[in-house]
């Protein structure tokens, strides 16, 4: 008998939601051993698409076949039975338990003591074999969420997942962790593996894939051979129009005024590790300064003490003379987009109408004579949901029935329309499609020229070179370095992440 | 992606809702019946006898009738004391406890002869019962929020703490305890201070009114105030809700002791409106039956008025059916519990369940649709 050429085929799905169509008749189809990128904009229903595979939605119509066999998945339990393997865009690890603990979850077993042994021994052989490494007796959340990506990864492998499904693994990688899972994705192909792998980076989509299929408002644009595709191709196919996110013309800063000045600040974090060491730093109002660096070696705990949900040891922090001594939640004030939309940005199970007041329910015009105001509650989340292109079929519907991408934006939506006087945004464009990117450079440039402070911090080098007028460089708790944004080049930055002084200073 | 119009069930954003979480507790409801059914059959009497019994023994006249609206009132009332709780993901577990208290702080008020008109007297033994139980609710209030102590364990043994409180003060507390009586109990209330009776041959006081509109009110706070917009982002998500600045530890003992205060609001309308006197032990197992009246009603205030009387229903009418058909008395906690258990059970499966169907049925329309 011959060995089938696909994997994978999926045939005229279609998936609908209460008033959205998510999935429009999508086919694909997937080689054994092959990489298949799948692109679109956020909402395109690459995740509802991904999900039909892995048994978590049930498809209206449409086939799918594993290896050239019609099959039907009616759970998630059925799809790994039938080798599919999926890490999600938002991770479903047990944070409290152990990595190996989560790996054996889930795993039929018709013991009565499970003997973790030689499940660890299997963990530990996996980590060398792919070169992923964890230490399978850490809790989940204390790992970087690197490593958390990693876990699920190791999950799926455990179980022998012939088709592994990626949605947008590298939003949260730094980039050596970025080519630790492409080196994984080799091996694993060159096992004869298939890699679905959703990206909104182009460039690692060009480079780590075989083909790539298109996606668009739910319909299929079209696949083609990586080698035919170039990034601003694929750019064009996804979103309709050309877009980029090159560096913007920017007028030179007029007089310097500060508004956030660090002195001295010692910080924690969750673990009791120092996080910030004797941090100072100045950002001056019409400025964005970026933070660059690996992830992990402050950024969080800096954003936080800034928006006074975490209280620093010692020093001072103070925003337009005013002492940050406790939680600020004045989007006038502080507008902060935190790291981890789903755990602090947002009430998953509120509306969206609700989550873009979270901060300013009890203030008017949303809530008038100790009552909430539901007209102009409405009013201001259709307002938003245009401004900001949101996509959702109403402002009422659960805020977790959005895409990735646009839950993103209800949070920008949410921080930086009333115009506060210093930013914080923490991975802001994280998730976000080329558009939507370059649509929140825009917003931020504005705040820029609006004269607002803005601290961009993020994982992503092309971003923060292309928006900041300062780049300050994280190590270890530390400003490693600080270069000029005109003159700043990657290679520099690079290895200042990597905790090497610039010559001058050494 | 693709918006569009559609008239379907689920997209009906306010009343679709209560129809589904509705009809899906009627459902859990029917199934916790016949599963019930099946138990008293065989205890060998006729399930459909059993369940005639119930019924008329909770409607079968006006007097049957004032009882299950006596015994309602302080279900609605703890009963919304623990899904306030529940709407700030916090299980209040200690409405027995504030029962007990809410009877001794009215009660202490409620013997002394003060001469006072009966609407004071009456309005100032209620408070002093509430404040009696807000005082006993900041405890586990209090641990919860800066010491970070279970309040389920905490509330619950606080609760024997409150039995035996009570009993101590109806048995040996020289101003409290009626001297030399069969049973502990405490002094008689004064007339004054005792709810007026709404129907001659009947115990039927107002509780039942006061406790409905609370519900209703409390209805009206969670959807319509920023404190109910703080109290369910605090359910909601507890980290997003400390980022919008809402100070949580203040927020979690505000709901605790609102939750006392409705607690002891119950069991002090249930001395001054119905023993007049503090029995030792008089609530029995009321305060728990109110977590059930929470959970049956998912959380909901208006659900709250709805369980509460299917729940009073089935304890008067229990009482009947025992009587008639031979069956334990204890068959009516069974099907309570059973009740309680199918409809979160289908709740839990039905979710999934239900997004299937309709999506088919859209399915459907979309084909018909092309076909056009
Ligand atoms: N469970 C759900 N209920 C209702 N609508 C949903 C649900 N899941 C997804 N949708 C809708 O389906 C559409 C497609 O969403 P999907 O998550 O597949 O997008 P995506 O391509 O993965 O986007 P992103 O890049 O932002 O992650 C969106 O408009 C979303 O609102
Ligand atoms: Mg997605």
């Amino acid at each position: 008998m011959e060995e089938p050429k696909f994997a994978l085929q999926m045939t005229d799905i279609t998936k609908r939601f209460p008033g959205v169509l998510a999935n429009d008749r999508i086919s694909l189809d997937c080689k054994k051993g092959e990489v298949l990128g799948l692109l679109g904009e956020n909402g395109a229903g690459k995740t509802t698409l991904m999900n039909v595979l892995y048994g978590m939605h049930q498809p209206d119509s449409g086939k799918i076949l594993i290896n050239e066999k019609e099959v039907e998945i009616t759970s998630p339990s059925k799809a790994i039975e039938l080798g599919i393997g999926m890490v999600h865009q938002h991770f479903k690890l047990v944070e409290t338990l152990t990595v190996l603990e989560n790996i054996v979850l889930g795993i039929p077993s018709n013991k009565v003591f499970l003997d973790l042994e030689p499940i660890r021994k299997r963990l530990l052989e996996l980590c060398q074999e792919y070169e992923l490494y964890v230490d399978p007796d850490a809790e989940v959340w204390k790992l970087p969420v690197g490593q958390q990506q990693w876990v699920e990864i190791l999950k799926a492998l455990y179980r022998n997942a012939q088709v592994l499904v990626l949605d947008e693994p590298t939003a949260v990688l730094t980039p050596s962790e970025s080519d630790q899972l492409c080196r994984a994705i080799r091996r694993l192909t060159s096992e004869g593996r298939s890699i679905i792998f959703i990206s909104h980076k182009l460039r690692e989509v060009v480079e780590i894939t075989d083909r790539v299929t298109i996606i668009r408002d739910g319909k299929l644009v079209g696949t083609i051979p990586t080698s035919e595709a170039t990034q601003a191709k694929l750019a064009h196919m996804m979103v309709g129009r050309p877009v980029s996110i090159d560096r913007r013309p920017r007028q030179a800063l007029q007089q310097k005024k500060p508004v956030l000045v660090m002195k001295d600040v010692n910080a924690l974090d969750e673990r009791g590790i120092q996080a910030l060491k004797n941090f100072n730093l100045t950002v001056h109002a019409g400025e964005i300064v970026g933070v660059a660096g690996v992830d992990g070696n402050g950024q969080k705990e800096l954003a936080e003490c800034i928006s006074g949900l975490k209280k620093p040891v010692s020093g001072t922090i103070s925003v337009n003379d005013t002492l940050i001594t406790d939680v600020v939640a004045d989007p006038k004030f502080i507008g902060f987009i935190p790291e981890d939309r789903q755990k602090t940005g947002l009430v998953m199970d509120f509306s969206v109408a609700e989550n873009l007041i979270i901060k300013e329910y009890d203030k008017e015009p949303y809530a008038e004579k100790r009552l909430l105001n539901l007209q102009n509650i409405k009013k201001h989340a259709q307002d938003m949901i245009k401004k900001y292109g949101i996509k959702t079929p109403t402002d009422t519907v659960k805020v977790s029935t959005l895409s990735g991408g646009n839950q993103q934006k209800v949070i920008i939506a949410r921080e930086l329309d009333s115009e506060p006087i210093l930013d914080i945004a923490c991975h802001p464009t994280r998730g976000l499609d080329m558009g939507a990117v370059s649509g929140v450079h825009d917003v931020l440039m504005k705040e820029r020229e609006r004269g607002a402070a803005v601290l961009f911090v993020s994982a992503e080098l092309q971003e923060i070179l292309a928006l900041s007028d300062r780049i300050i460089v994280l190590f270890r708790g530390e400003i490693m370095g600080e270069v000029d944004g005109d003159t700043a080049d990657a290679f520099t930055i690079g290895q200042l992440m990597l905790g090497q002084a610039l010559e001058e200073k050494t | 992606m693709k918006t569009e119009k559609k008239a379907n069930i689920t997209t009906i954003p306010f009343l679709g809702d209560i129809i589904l979480s509705g009809s899906r507790t009627l459902i859990g409801i029917a199934l916790g019946l016949l599963t019930s059914g099946i138990l008293i059959a065989l205890s060998n009497a006729n399930p459909l006898v059993a369940y005639g019994a119930m019924i008329k023994g909770a409607f079968g006249d006006i007097y049957a009738f004032c009882n299950v609206l006596v015994r309602v009132s302080p279900l609605l009332l703890g009963g919304m004391g623990v899904a306030i709780g529940n709407k700030a993901g916090i299980w209040n577990t200690g409405i027995e406890g504030y029962m007990y208290l809410g009877a001794i702080g009215s009660g202490l008020v409620a013997i002394q002869d003060w001469g006072l008109p009966s609407a004071l007297h009456i309005l100032l033994a209620v408070i002093a019962g509430m404040a009696f139980a807000a005082a006993w609710g900041l405890i586990p209030g209090y641990l919860r929020a800066h010491r970070g102590v279970n309040e389920v364990t905490c509330t619950i043994m606080l609760n024997y703490v409150a039995i035996y409180l009570t009993n101590w003060l109806v048995s040996d507390a020289g101003f409290f305890a009626e001297s030399g009586a069969f049973f502990p109990m405490s002094k008689i209330f004064q007339d004054s201070a005792q709810l007026p009776i709404l129907l001659r041959g009947t115990s039927l006081h107002p509780g039942v009114f006061v406790g409905i509109i609370v519900c209703l009110i409390f209805f009206f706070l969670l959807k319509y105030t920023p404190f109910g917009f703080r109290t369910r982002m605090l359910g909601g998500n507890p980290n997003a809700a400390r980022y919008s600045g809402v100070d949580i530890k203040k927020q979690i003992i505000l709901v605790m002791v609102l939750g006392a205060m409705l607690g002891g609001l119950g069991g002090a309308i249930e001395v001054i409106g119905l023993r007049h006197r503090v029995y030792s032990d008089f609530v029995t197992g009321v305060g728990y039956e109110c977590i059930a009246v929470a959970l049956l009603a998912g959380g909901n205030p208006v659900g709250v008025i709805f369980a509460g009387f299917f729940f009073a229903i089935l304890k008067v009418g229990g009482a009947t059916m025992s009587i008639e058909t031979g069956v334990s008395s204890s068959m009516t906690s069974i099907i309570m519990a059973l009740c309680v258990l199918f409809v979160i059970g289908v709740g839990l499966t039905d979710n999934h369940r239900v997004k299937k169907k309709s999506n088919k049925a859209d399915a459907v329309a979309v084909v018909k649709q092309k076909e056009e």
